[in-house]
């Protein structure tokens, strides 16, 4: 039978058409000033190769939002890094989870996104709080199509 | 032009998602990957038991052209998950919309009550 807590700590999948090159996606996910647009205005810090570490930090610097790993880097196609939501203490306090983006060329100027968010069994706070991907994904396209983010979430 | 203004996603996707939408036991599918994720074909038959699964398999191939729900194969199955994000790109494109302006049109009403018009 299924228990509450297997239903919310299944892998999230998250997939979207973005009208960009593969290596265009693949430069927006991994370059801060593109990354501070499109995810909550976040300072992130990384070299992007494997082993490195990939930091984030509150807009202003003072909160440090993560501190994860990169586990694979394939560009512009596969980028895998750990993940801890460290500003929230009761997420920090879960086991890591693991986050991968797959960008796929598409015929006719498109690449595909896919996002799965998994190892989340232990996380179920995390797990929920991570559905906010839709949000993140969607202001990414915005960003990549129209050069602009969309408004802060009210 | 406002951002809002700009195509963010297609007509042609939106029309997938919205006819997707528009069927009780494709709502009850989505449903049900909501409470739990991931699911087989099988899991899924069991959620809506009128169904047969040809009827199932139909169901889930129209959520899956909208890109309602992503398949993933692991090992002999393949998993269905639900995929948020046409749903937010919708409420983009069609909620947040209509929220702001019924907001700009409170904030009218104040300022004339408050005879600052």
């Amino acid at each position: 039978m299924t228990t509450a807590s297997q239903a919310a700590t299944a892998p999230q999948v998250y997939q979207l058409y973005i009208r960009a090159s593969q290596q265009e996606v693949w430069d927006a996910i991994t370059t801060p000033a593109i990354v501070a647009k499109f995810f909550h205005g976040a300072q992130v810090e990384s070299t992007y190769e494997v082993g490195a570490k990939l930091r984030s930090l509150s807009p202003d610097g003072s909160d440090i939002w993560g501190d994860n790993t990169i586990l694979e880097s394939d560009p512009p196609r596969r980028l895998v890094h750990t993940w801890r939501s460290l500003y929230e203490p009761a997420m920090a306090a879960e086991p890591e989870s693991r986050v991968t983006w797959e960008i796929e060329a598409q015929p006719g100027g498109f690449a595909k996104l896919t996002l799965i968010h998994d190892r989340l069994e232990a996380s179920p706070k995390t797990a929920a709080s991570v559905r906010g991907w839709s949000y993140i994904l969607s202001n990414l396209k915005t960003v990549l199509e129209t050069g602009e983010a969309l408004p802060p979430r009210a | 032009m406002s951002l809002y203004a700009r195509i963010v996603m297609s007509v042609d996707d939106e029309d997938l998602v919205f006819k997707a939408l528009a069927d009780v036991t494709r709502r009850q599918l989505l449903d049900r990957l909501f409470e739990r994720d991931g699911l087989t074909l099988g899991e899924l038959e069991a959620a809506v038991p009128q169904l047969t699964r040809f009827g199932v398999m139909n169901h889930l191939r129209v959520l899956e052209e909208a890109g309602l729900v992503v398949t993933r194969k692991q090992g002999r199955f393949k998993h269905h998950y639900l995929n948020a994000v046409p749903i937010r790109l919708i409420y983009e494109r069609w909620i947040d919309k209509y929220r702001d302006r019924r907001a700009a049109a409170l904030l009218d009403l104040r300022d004339q009550l408050e005879g600052r018009k």
